[in-house]
């Protein structure tokens, strides 16, 4: 067995509780070294509208101005720091398109959706073009089997991706999306789960639609902040 | 541009309408549990190359772009376009008597077409005994490529082909290579990048096969053998060829070429075994092998410095104490690889600041000081190869004001990977008596 990271040898021993109950034993994907150099947030104090590592509890400078220019907040939970190790991870996950990868944080990302009350899951979808190269959704991918509702669309078929663009671009681009049923939504609470979490842009023109349509609350997760 | 695709894979999307007089290859076969890449040949199973929707992709070769069922490739065959500029070889340096005779040997085999390993021992300038050989065929139009499993042997290789061959393009072509690729007579590149030839090569040269981290395995040859024509020649260049060349050897599918000699004509020092039981265990108790301690007197005493190795970095600092208990006046130090002082250390050695240096593999290439001995404690141990083991060994008698050294190698027990070590340096010393004998008969 070898670390999907970094090809080093993993070493795998039973132990006594593996051998004698009856639970699931789970084999190491990565190394220690590997699994250390991402930074968890868990623990950490965060601003609870984006998940943002900072000093104190309370709303960042970016969400307040989220809060200005939508009547809702969107409510944003994030598992890791989007550091140099995520950085690569993303990289080779989503562009060089390993999916194998995927299977590194499905657990840990799957476990923390299904703690959260809602009602339905809906994903952040890519365009027909991403999907023709690409093959897979990054997002489906990190969250396996888990049930799903594809309520959102790509709007085009072909659409710059916001990965390319800067800043300024980010949060001047347009709505991206179209959602597929209206009436699906409608009282529901829903959780939107995308891969980063850059400026908020792509999250709050999703939920947009969502509460639009007169969904009931709209949370967020992701797995890199 | 279509030269792009003379004799090379191009991955493109599947939906892409091929131009004229582009052939268009397959990516992937499916097997019924596994699939083959045909870009890198290498089998993996379903589950774990699987994408959504029934697609699949190769997750070996994913550094050189992902081949997957959403791609297909491009290719052309060969077509040898080139100009040829004469004076082609602008190297002016000469071989000695020896050398010339292995060059003229390899030349021949290079327009012959054969497959052949040039087995020339360390430090015996193998680069420039190909030169002539790579002329020939650069003359006749045919398109040549050196390739090699480390980034740096080719970055080091392409500045000198430049200068010997100033008048021939030249493409250098690696991982973290920036410049974009053009089609060029004359291609270095990592071994890796051979993937993304197919049929191209009239002869493809392989610089130190041996080299770690991808040393001749499989995955290599496969790339080698795909990168060339069907009839085209291949020549391997070694000083410690593994299991694989040497079995192509014995069943006489590889020509061999030997230069059991070094520059100064001596013979590589012979390599000697001594047994240290429980070497490790001993340690503890600050105490060395005392055959060891001995020799190291010796070489000390004969005003002479000495490498010594160590399987692992958590060794150092233990194998030190022991010599600070033994050795309280010597100057030495340790250094390993994520050493910070690594280079100035190993500077401070050459600047004959320091009677020995205790070290892990690291300086098995490349690292040449003069007049040196060589012990290995625990040789036996898995991380030493018998390709690492015999370059250890070639760091002693490099120089020609000393061209014999001690060889010692201190192992637990008998090792198969020990004994195949000794075995092929004594192998050369035969080859390298002969030719003494057959020279000095002159």
């Amino acid at each position: 067995m070898q670390c999907l990271l970094c090809n080093r040898q993993l070493r795998f021993e039973l132990t006594i509780r593996d051998l004698l109950l009856p639970t699931k034993i789970v084999k190491p994907l990565i190394c220690d070294d590997c699994q250390q150099s991402f930074t968890p947030l868990t623990g950490q104090t965060t601003c609870p509208g984006c998940s943002r590592p900072q000093e104190k509890s309370v709303l960042c400078l970016e969400c307040n101005k989220w809060r200005n220019a939508y009547p809702w907040q969107l409510t944003h939970h994030a598992l890791y720091r989007y550091d140099d190790a995520m950085k690569e991870f993303i990289q080779r996950y989503k562009f060089a398109g390993d999916y194998r990868l995927r299977q590194i944080f499905i657990s840990e990302f799957v476990s923390a959706i299904s703690k959260s009350q809602v009602d339905m899951v809906v994903p952040i979808p890519v365009t027909e073009q991403t999907m023709r190269t690409r093959g897979f959704n990054q997002v489906e991918g990190l969250i396996s089997d888990l049930p799903v509702n594809r309520l959102l669309k790509c709007r085009d078929k072909e659409k710059m991706a916001q990965s390319k663009k800067n800043r300024r671009e980010r949060l001047a681009s347009k709505q991206p999306f179209i959602l597929t049923n209206e009436a699906a939504v409608r009282g529901k609470r829903i959780l939107l789960v995308d891969d980063i979490y850059t400026t908020g842009r792509t999250l709050y023109h999703a939920a947009d639609l969502l509460y639009q349509a007169g969904a009931a609350t709209v949370i967020s997760i992701s797995l890199a902040r | 541009m279509i030269s792009e695709y003379y004799g090379r894979r191009v991955l493109v999307r599947r939906d892409q309408v091929a131009p004229a007089g582009v052939q268009v290859l397959a990516t992937i076969k499916q097997q019924t549990s596994e699939i083959y890449c045909l870009r890198c040949g290498q089998v993996t199973p379903k589950e774990s190359a699987a994408l959504p929707n029934g697609e699949f992709y190769c997750p070996r070769c994913i550094n050189l772009g992902r081949v997957s069922t959403l791609c297909k490739f491009y290719h052309v065959p060969e077509p040898n376009q080139f100009e040829v500029t004469s004076p082609l070889l602008t190297w002016s340096g000469k071989l000695s008597p020896l050398q010339a005779s292995a060059a003229k040997q390899v030349k021949e085999g290079m327009l012959n077409h054969r497959r052949q390993l040039l087995w020339a021992v360390t430090g015996a300038g193998k680069t420039e005994m190909m030169f002539s050989g790579i002329a020939a065929c650069l003359k006749r139009g045919e398109r040549v490529a050196i390739a090699s499993p480390r980034v740096d042997v080719c970055l080091e290789l392409y500045p000198r082909f430049k200068a010997a061959f100033a008048n021939t393009d030249i493409v250098l072509l690696h991982g973290r290579q920036e410049l974009p690729y053009h089609y060029a007579q004359l291609t270095i590149c990592t071994t890796h990048q051979l993937l993304r030839f197919y049929h191209a090569f009239d002869n493809l040269v392989i610089d130190e096969v041996d080299a770690f981290p991808f040393a001749a395995n499989s995955a290599l040859f496969y790339a080698a053998q795909q990168a060339t024509k069907g009839d085209g020649g291949q020549l391997f260049l070694t000083a410690t060829p593994g299991k694989y060349l040497l079995k192509e050897m014995r069943q006489q599918r590889l020509m061999v070429t030997y230069l059991p000699l070094r520059y100064h004509g001596h013979l590589l020092p012979g390599i000697k075994l001594h047994l240290a039981r429980k070497w490790r265990k001993k340690l503890g108790k600050v105490l060395l092998p005392p055959s060891l301690v001995r020799m190291m007197r010796q070489t000390l005493a004969a005003n002479h410095r000495f490498l010594l190795f160590v399987p692992h970095v958590a060794d150092l600092p233990v194998v030190a104490r022991a010599c600070h208990h033994y050795f309280c006046e010597a100057k030495f130090t340790t250094v390993h690889a994520s050493d910070e002082e690594r280079l100035a250390k190993v500077q401070a050695m050459r600047d004959n600041d320091y009677q020995f240096l205790i070290t892990t593999s690291i300086l098995e290439r490349g690292v040449t000081f003069p007049e040196i001995d060589v012990f290995v404690l625990g040789a036996d141990d898995g991380v030493f190869s018998t390709a690492a083991l015999v370059q250890i060994a070639g760091r002693a008698g490099r120089s020609l004001s000393r061209p014999v050294g001690h060889v010692g190698f201190w192992v637990a027990g008998h090792s198969r990977v020990v004994n195949a070590a000794v075995n092929q340096v004594r192998y050369m010393n035969n080859k390298g008596r002969q030719c003494q004998n057959a020279m000095s008969a002159l």
